[in-house]
């Protein structure tokens, strides 16, 4: 079970995230699994891949949006990089940025 | 109204938030769920079914704008081009600045960033966004005349105002419409026909004032109020108006009227101007080919007259500036014509103006209802003037003032006269009512009650304008009168017209029949004289004896009716 102490670890800014919930921990910590769970992040990834960066985008944009709001800031870096190069269809060698995302969202899922 | 459906109803209203992303829809309704129901959908198509069920009831929409099947910006689009649904405002969810204008030309009302600012400032912006709709909401229901789609009378009066401000260089016009005979169309072919007129006129009249900038109303039952940009085509627009409603109009017996009063006076308050136009449109009343009249200098100088005479009223009874005449009424059947009684007509003499007839000054007494004070100023002065004549001359001449349905009306009319008379010293039967036949033609029951009463009291009643109203010959028999008084109209071409002569003698062998005294006014000729005298009527009034007189030169009538008097007994 994640806590407030263990998201402030991995770097979260959970003051910013509880203030958006009303300071109800119980609410806030209900929603983490959420933002981790889904099909989003291996859309994705899959996505990149198949190089339909517009679709890619598409989901990087959604993650980074539920990331912001639940300030899980490092998570929130890494694919609001991935969503800018995207925005702007950059044709990359998107691996390095993905893995990225992939380990520490490994960290984030070993906590829930 | 928040506090009202709130406290008073406990009804929440409805926000629907649509986000794809379960965590953000979530965090938004722990942030209003306290003072919102919150509806959900997670794409734009799930979130239009919502919307069409719920669109009577739903107070906001919370969008986000990258979503899958349907994306915000498509259903931004539709609920901004349905009319049933541009009512219902949306807030975007957006974390981008380009989205932000876009969404606004689009028709957001407001947008909230994301990531999401403190729950207070979100839920603040959802309060005010939905105040703010609401009162839009409610100002633009009650702006519209509900049959026309016009806008109502105050709405229209308001924004002649804001146009006179964004404007004040701009030449403006004014224009009135109204119909004749709509009442009587209304009732002859029910109201559903009144009511499509109406629309059709209200279509016609949007049409060609939109297009050249104006703005309308149905400023009541049938009178429609125009204000737009001065055209040099304004007669031909206006014309145009005429024929698209002439058709249906004139078939069924109606008459559409138009008052323009071009480049208006801006000095005047709108009311005023309006007034203006509503002038021009009444002039051509009556006449019945006439369509469009123009608000001209000479309406112009005949209200400043008008406005002049309304200002000095108050002065005027206060300084005794009015000065009844009597018009000798002359006994004819009898030996020569000799005075048997006068009528009291009112004079105003001012002291700029000069001599001022009643035509003039009574139907502005009547538009302000001073005339009451006016009607009992007469009442005084004619009874004080009979006692006077008595006193002087030791004989009666009655004299007849002119009674309102509305005096008779009145509570404690009765006592009024007949302290009036006591006051000055002489008898009922030495003063004579006259009640016009018209006035019998509303709550009659009540004025025949009334009338019988004054006879009761010793007053003698004359019926007066005879033949103008519409008297029947039975409710004639049971009317409660001593004296007829033929309307002017048959007199006047009595001696070339030998109908109006035809229906004198017809109503002379009613009288006869009834036993009642008729009086002729407005006699002016020999002719007329000879062939009333022939008919038999009893008495004549007009310009063929006298016209009214000062009270001091009326001497004379009494000397002679002295002598004729003295000349019978001898």
């Amino acid at each position: 079970m994640i806590t407030v102490e263990k998201l402030n670890e991995l770097g979260c800014n959970t003051s910013e995230g509880l203030e958006r919930c009303f300071n109800d921990e119980e609410f806030y910590l209900g929603l983490i699994p959420e933002a981790f769970s889904g099909e989003r992040y291996k859309a994705l990834d899959e996505k990149v891949k198949a190089k339909d960066l517009e679709g890619a985008f598409e989901e990087a944009h959604a993650i980074k949006g539920v990331l912001a709001n639940l300030a899980l800031t490092p998570l929130y870096d890494v694919v609001s990089e991935i969503t800018e190069l995207l925005r702007s269809r950059t044709d990359t060698d998107y691996s390095p940025l993905l893995n990225k995302m992939w380990d520490i969202k490994a960290k984030f899922d070993a906590e829930l | 109204m928040k506090e009202f459906m709130e406290n008073r109803l406990k009804i929440k209203r409805k926000v629907l938030v649509v986000d794809d992303e379960a965590v953000n829809r979530k965090m938004l309704e722990k942030m209003l769920e306290g003072s919102y129901e919150i509806l959900e959908a997670s794409n734009g198509r799930e979130a239009l079914t919502v919307i069409l069920d719920n669109q009577d009831t739903l107070s906001l929409v919370l969008l986000d704008l990258l979503m899958p099947v349907m994306d915000g910006y498509e259903l931004l689009s539709l609920i901004e081009n349905d009319v049933n649904l541009k009512h219902i405002p949306v807030i975007v969810l957006t974390s981008e600045k380009s989205a932000e204008v876009k969404s606004l030309n689009m028709g957001a009302a407001d947008f909230i960033p994301k990531p999401y600012d403190l729950p207070e400032v979100i839920l603040a912006r959802v309060n005010k966004t939905i105040q703010l709709y609401e009162n839009i909401n409610i100002v633009s229901a009650t702006q519209y005349d509900e049959l026309t789609s016009l806008f109502n009378r105050e709405f229209f009066m308001e924004y002649c105002t804001v146009i006179d401000q964004y404007y004040p260089d701009t030449d403006m016009d004014a224009v009135v419409i109204n119909i004749n005979r709509f009442h009587v169309l209304n009732e002859m072919y029910g109201r559903p026909f009144g009511d499509e007129l109406l629309k059709k006129i209200a279509a016609s009249v949007k049409g060609y004032v939109r297009e050249n900038r104006g703005i309308a109303c149905r400023y009541h039952a049938d009178m429609f109020y125009i204000y737009m940009p001065h055209t040099d085509y304004i007669e031909e627009i206006f014309r145009q108006i005429v024929t698209d409603v002439s058709d249906k109009l004139e078939d069924a017996g109606g008459r559409i009227r138009v008052g323009i009063y071009p480049r208006v006076n801006r000095r005047l308050d709108i009311h005023r101007r309006m007034d203006c136009a509503l002038l021009a449109c009444n002039s051509i009343k009556g006449k019945y080919n006439a369509h469009i009249a123009y608000y001209d200098s000479e309406m112009r100088e005949k209200e400043a007259y008008a406005e002049r005479l309304m200002a000095d009223m108050e002065k005027a009874l206060s300084e005794k500036q009015f000065v009844v005449y009597y018009q000798p009424k002359m006994a004819i059947q009898e030996g020569v014509p000799h005075l048997t009684s006068a009528e009291a007509l009112i004079r105003w003499q001012h002291p700029e103006l000069g001599m001022i007839s009643p035509g003039h000054f009574i139907p502005l007494f009547e538009e302000n209802g001073m005339i009451r004070k006016l009607d009992r100023y007469v009442w005084r002065e004619a009874a004080a003037q009979v006692a006077a004549w008595k006193n002087t001359y030791g004989i009666t001449i009655p004299v007849s003032v002119n009674v309102s349905r509305i005096d008779m009306l009145e509570p404690g009319f009765i006592d009024e006269i007949m302290n009036i008379v006591k006051e000055a010293g002489i008898t009922p039967d030495e003063y004579m009512l006259e009640v016009t036949e018209s006035a019998y033609t509303e709550d009659s029951d009540r004025i025949i009650e009334v009338v019988n009463d004054l006879r009761s009291a010793g007053f003698r009643i004359e019926m007066d304008d005879f033949g103008t109203g519409y008297s029947s010959l039975n409710m004639l028999s049971s009317l409660p009168i001593d004296v007829l008084k033929l309307d002017m109209r048959f007199i006047r071409n009595i001696h070339t017209n030998p109908k109006d002569l035809r229906m004198v003698v017809l109503i002379m062998d009613i009288a006869e029949y009834l036993n009642l005294t008729v009086v002729a006014e407005g006699v002016e000729f020999k002719e007329q004289y000879e062939l009333l005298r022939q008919a038999g009527v009893h008495v004549i009034q007009g310009f063929y004896f006298s016209k009214p007189i000062h009270p001091d030169r009326f001497s004379d009538f009494i000397k002679e009716r002295i002598e004729y008097d003295n000349s019978r007994e001898a």
